[in-house]
């Protein structure tokens, strides 16, 4: 049977904005255009650059410095405090227009990456580097920031291909070229490796990709173990891993609140959550829908982060039930003693609600009477604002 | 195997009777671009070929291709040294400029016409133009008059054909810049629309006449979607007529002509490429 079936020619194109949210922050003032910009909380005791300009770049700010010591070697700079529910927006609205071209998407949250699989659309949308030019005019001309497109037959190839054209351009890696366009290339350019392969990679002299490509799988079992596979594999461009949507910015009431110290007070992101979800119930309930499952992220101060869930059979948009769905992800993504810089919480799995009543109502009454108070709240909120009235436990992003 | 697939000679006689004379023209007939997934699909590639087998497939067929990834993105040479590396010694070439310098004009052009100089350098002798193509909103104004003529000055080593989509350049005062430059103006056929450049038979270049069929589609040309555009297959009667028309008259005045389908929807260019180099072989 060998040989019969042929797997198609992928086309993978990589979106890149550099430098996501100064870019965003840009399209919202356009006076900060052209100026060194550093992005970080401003009234963290140790906060730490969550992202900058290129002109800051060039004076030495790196993401993850602490604030104190990027504002030491850029005096220049204006500082801004991270606003990723705006960035989450500008992210949603690049990928309403890169669906209309493919249901495969594979997108971060806030940091301007998609890889979209184009394989097999060119009859609808004609020869994929159209493709890219195409989403990226509209990116341009609609909502002011300016991608880099890449093309390659996988992800790794068009991610290299990005990293090489960084901040601004566009690379097509032919089919068939991937080894020759990988070869010269700084090994450290290749994505995936870890700090002691580097090491490794560096005590070995092997520099360029090329110079790694020349050792055979048995040759890089010595120093590299269980990895050598794959050192093997994108030292020759292939990979074949697929451009899976389950990271994507999923469809969904979606809150986000960034503390202004970094806490670790399980009380204080309780509160947090609180009061995002009485915002999520709320305009659930004002849609008609429902959720059937709530995730929470919790983004630490040193840029690692955690996503649990928690979802239940049938949906729901009861605050009462949407909180102890909130806090059990809460309670299974506490596990890092890190302070946390921020918290997420997605609402998704929607469906309409129904309009059947229950066949059987609960016997104390209880979801009824909750039905009743989160009804008499959501009037005092539709005339008077949100704010105006809340449970105990609550803070508002 | 015929050592140049689709060229063909094309012989012209002028004169009255007394004192007559004959002009060859050398012809060559290819395609714009030479990797669409979609001519596997529609069988002009043999099911199960890769983009990688592709240009030495397409140069089975053909002896000019006009490379229009050149036009998406910067030539590099690395890349373009390699291409040239895989394909025959008979296969010429065309390749468009890139859009930064056309239809995206950045401030450093001339810093990126350098390196495409660079990057497009691999070809060598196998280079038979470079093809500046202007978008429909490139005016003739002052200022863009000005542009073109730095860009031309910019690539006077080397052969370029200039391809005009609005009409106010159809002017006989281009066309006699365009001749005291010998830079090739592009024939095109194309849908019949207002303010599109229209179809001329003009030569301004003795050596090089260039010629892009784009196909007729009057109503997928303005929809923004190249799947409609482009979607055009020629009958062999305009083909003919096509000829008649325009091909005696550009090939009594050039050494030699390209002439390139660009309708490459449904792999409708090279099968109307190779309708026309059986209508040129019958000549």
């Amino acid at each position: 049977m060998a040989g019969i079936f042929k797997l198609r020619e992928r086309s993978v194109i990589h979106f890149n904005v550099a430098d996501f949210a100064v870019a965003v922050e840009r399209v919202a003032d356009s006076g900060l255009r052209g100026r060194p910009l550093i992005i970080a909380p401003l009234q963290a005791a140790r906060a730490e650059v969550y992202d900058m300009s290129e002109e800051a770049f060039r004076e030495g700010i790196r993401k993850g410095m602490t604030l104190r010591r990027a504002v030491k070697m850029c005096r220049s700079a204006t500082l801004l405090a991270p606003r990723p529910v705006l960035y989450r927006k500008a992210m949603t609205a690049f990928l309403k227009e890169v669906q209309n071209y493919s249901p495969l998407i594979e997108s971060g949250f806030t940091d301007g990456h998609f890889f979209v699989d184009v394989t097999g659309t060119h009859r609808l949308y004609g020869p994929p580097p159209d493709i890219g030019l195409r989403i990226r005019r509209y990116a341009r001309t609609h909502l002011g920031i300016n991608p880099i497109w890449t093309l390659g037959t996988s992800k790794l190839v068009s991610k290299v291909a990005s990293r090489l054209v960084k901040p601004v351009g566009e690379y097509i890696v032919s089919p068939g070229d991937e080894a020759a366009f990988l070869a010269p290339l700084p090994v450290t350019l290749l994505p995936g490796f870890t700090r002691r392969e580097i090491r490794r990679l560096k005590e070995f002299r092997l520099t360029t990709v090329g110079a790694l490509a020349g050792l055979s799988r048995r040759q890089l079992m010595v120093p590299f173990g269980s990895r050598s596979d794959y050192l093997y594999n994108i030292s020759r461009g292939i990979d074949d891993t697929a451009v899976s949507n389950s990271s994507a910015v999923v469809p969904g009431v979606d809150y986000e609140q960034v503390f202004a110290d970094d806490t670790n007070d399980r009380q204080e992101v309780e509160a947090v959550l609180s009061g995002m979800i009485s915002k999520a119930g709320h305009h659930l309930r004002l849609r008609r829908q429902v959720a059937r499952r709530v995730g929470v992220w919790l983004r630490y101060s040193d840029g690692s982060h955690v996503v649990r869930q928690a979802s239940r059979r049938v949906g729901s948009n009861s605050d009462f039930v949407l909180r102890n769905l909130a806090y059990s992800a809460l309670q299974r993504a506490w596990i890092k003693r890190t302070r946390i810089r921020g918290c997420r919480l997605v609402c998704d799995r929607l469906h309409r609600q129904s309009p059947q009543l229950p066949l059987f109502p609960d016997a104390g009454g209880e979801e009824r009477r909750q039905e009743k108070l989160l009804g008499a709240m959501d009037t005092i909120r539709d005339h008077l604002g949100h704010r105006l009235i809340h449970t105990g436990s609550q803070r508002f992003p | 195997m015929k050592t140049s697939p689709g060229k063909a000679d094309i012989i012209t006689r002028s004169g009255n009777g007394v004192a007559e004379s004959s002009h060859r023209c050398s012809l060559y007939v290819g395609t714009c671009g030479y990797s669409y997934t979609e001519w596997v699909d529609s069988g002009f590639y043999p099911a199960g070929t890769g983009s990688a087998e592709m240009a030495a497939l397409y140069s089975y067929h053909f002896s000019v291709v006009e490379l229009n990834y050149t036009w998406y993105q910067m030539a590099r040479a690395d890349a373009v040294a390699r291409m040239v590396n895989n394909v025959p010694e008979h296969l010429l070439f065309a390749a468009k400029l890139t859009r930064t310098m056309t239809h995206e004009r950045d401030r450093d052009w001339q810093e990126q016409l350098g390196r495409y100089l660079q990057g497009i350098a691999p070809l060598k002798k196998r280079l038979l133009a470079i093809l500046v193509q202007l978008p429909p909103g490139f005016v003739r104004t002052i200022a863009n008059r000005n542009y073109l003529a730095a860009l031309l000055d910019g690539l006077h080593e080397l052969p370029v054909a200039v391809e005009f989509r609005h009409v106010s350049w159809a002017v006989d005062s281009v066309f006699s810049e365009l001749e005291r430059r010998k830079v090739t103006l592009v024939s095109v056929d194309e849908p019949e629309l207002p303010t599109l450049f229209p179809s001329l038979d003009i030569v301004t270049n003795p050596a090089l006449f260039y010629v892009r069929f784009h196909g007729r589609n009057r109503d997928g040309w303005r929809s923004g979607n190249m799947q409609k555009k482009f979607y055009y297959d020629y009958s062999e009667e305009e083909l003919c007529s096509w000829t008649e028309r325009y091909l005696q008259v550009m090939a009594g005045q050039a050494g030699r002509g390209v002439l390139f389908f660009n309708n490459h929807v449904q792999a409708h260019a090279p099968r109307n490429a190779q309708k026309l180099i059986k209508i040129l072989g019958n000549k």
